[in-house]
């Protein structure tokens, strides 16, 4: 699912870092689909396109400092704020708080299916259920979602995660959980089960 | 108590192996949890499935300069620079042919105080006053008629010639010798590079190349 820098990517990383635009290009053009992919999903399209610009143009900017390991990391990092700071600033649709709040996860309910329906394993190919499942990530905290995007679409371990959204690991968890459950709450709530996902 | 909170790292093993043994001890004894594991694995798996936006331009922005653009910066310099430079030229040849041309007029005025009037067209302002083309051949035959009028006749002879000439009395034969004076005198040839005293020709260069420096420098800022 996640491409790993390999050994190429790597001398362009040392490249770009001395200062080598092409280098650099080529390193963004790697990771640009999936930056506005999870840029979309945080934003929707219309933004999504100028926040990855802008995040690449700011990573350019930094590249000399940047002394971590993993760009798509550090990138993914970079926009994923930009898309939080452009939520937060969104007055007119008050999002739910940023931060979960205190309670414990076992205290998340779970939903129970209200008719039987078509198993979740079958509705991968399923437009419909994937518009639900669109549908479902707009409507959970962007923090959550930030979360759940990061590790069910772009693959990113935990601790990744935990450096991206600058939070606790624990954090992470908790928000990936709530999120995925959020999202499998709207699926059984239009009738379908996932027993056998 | 069921482990509901831990099914999701459990799913993603971000557990600690204790933690995942304890998890893994429940999950063997547990319908409901294996239950909700699967329909948490389901999503995921829809998540993951979710088809992937394609954005409508390319976001890499271009922070290398392509190679055929790369001499276009120096080109773009050198342009800003010709255009400051012209219209600075522009400004001397404006003012330099009147500080000339008062010098000029200034000699002969003082030399024949009397010379005065409508014949005596050098007191008049040349026309690259008027940021017109000069005329090249005008002013040296003038200048070459009143040499020859001075060397045959006094200030005081002028004056009565030009009184003839406004009252167009029937002794106007001296003008028409002057006339044929004029039309037989030997007219110089232009100055080669006179054109290049034409203000309007470093307006036309500057104000050109200054809308090349603007376009060039505005591409290169675009990519």
């Amino acid at each position: 699912m996640r491409p790993e820098l390999g050994g190429a990517s790597d001398a362009l990383l040392d490249r770009a870092r001395r200062g080598d635009a092409r280098a650099f290009e080529q390193l963004a053009l790697e990771i640009e689909r999936p930056l506005y992919r999870h840029a979309a999903r945080m934003l929707g399209h219309d933004d999504a396109e100028d926040a990855v610009q802008d995040a690449l143009l700011s990573a350019w900017k930094s590249m000399a400092s940047f002394e971590g390991t993993s760009f798509r990391a550090w990138v993914f990092r970079i926009v994923t704020n930009r898309a939080l700071d452009r939520l937060r600033s969104r007055k007119r649709h008050p999002e739910l708080p940023l931060d979960p709040p205190s309670e414990t996860d076992d205290s998340v309910s779970w939903a129970e299916p209200t008719a039987p329906g078509p198993e979740l394993a079958d509705l991968a190919a399923d437009r419909e259920a994937l518009r639900v499942v669109e549908d479902a990530l707009a409507t959970i905290p962007a923090d959550q979602r930030a979360c759940l995007l990061l590790r069910d679409v772009e693959g990113f371990a935990y601790e990744e995660i935990a450096i991206i959204t600058s939070t606790e690991i624990g954090t992470v968890k908790s928000r990936i959980h709530r999120g995925r459950l959020a999202v499998r709450n709207v699926l059984i709530s239009r009738g379908w089960k996932g027993s056998t996902g | 108590m069921h482990p509901f909170g831990d099914l999701s790292a459990y799913m993603d093993e971000a557990l600690s192996s204790e933690a995942r043994a304890s998890v893994q001890a429940h999950l063997d004894t547990c319908t409901l949890c294996r239950t909700r594991l699967a329909e948490l694995r389901g999503t995921a798996r829809l998540i993951a499935a979710l088809p992937m936006p394609v954005p409508s331009r390319s976001l890499v922005p271009r922070v290398s300069v392509p190679v055929w653009l790369a001499p276009l910066r120096t080109f773009s310099t050198f342009a800003s620079g010709a255009a400051i430079f012209l219209f600075l030229a522009l400004s001397v040849i404006a003012y330099f042919p009147r500080v000339q041309s008062a010098g000029t007029a200034a000699a002969p005025a003082a030399a024949r105080p009397a010379a005065t009037g409508a014949g005596d067209t050098s007191l008049q302002p040349p026309s690259s006053l008027n940021f017109g083309a000069p005329s090249p051949s005008a002013a040296p035959v003038v200048t070459s008629d009143r040499s020859g009028a001075g060397q045959s006749a006094t200030p005081g002879d002028a004056t009565k010639e030009v009184g003839r000439q406004d009252s167009a009395s029937p002794a106007s034969n001296s003008v028409a010798a002057q006339s044929t004076r004029v039309s037989n005198a030997p007219v110089p040839e232009p100055a080669p590079f006179a054109f290049l005293l034409s203000p309007w020709l470093w307006l036309v260069l500057a104000v050109a190349f200054a809308a090349i420096s603007f376009v060039v420098g505005r591409r290169l800022r675009s990519t």
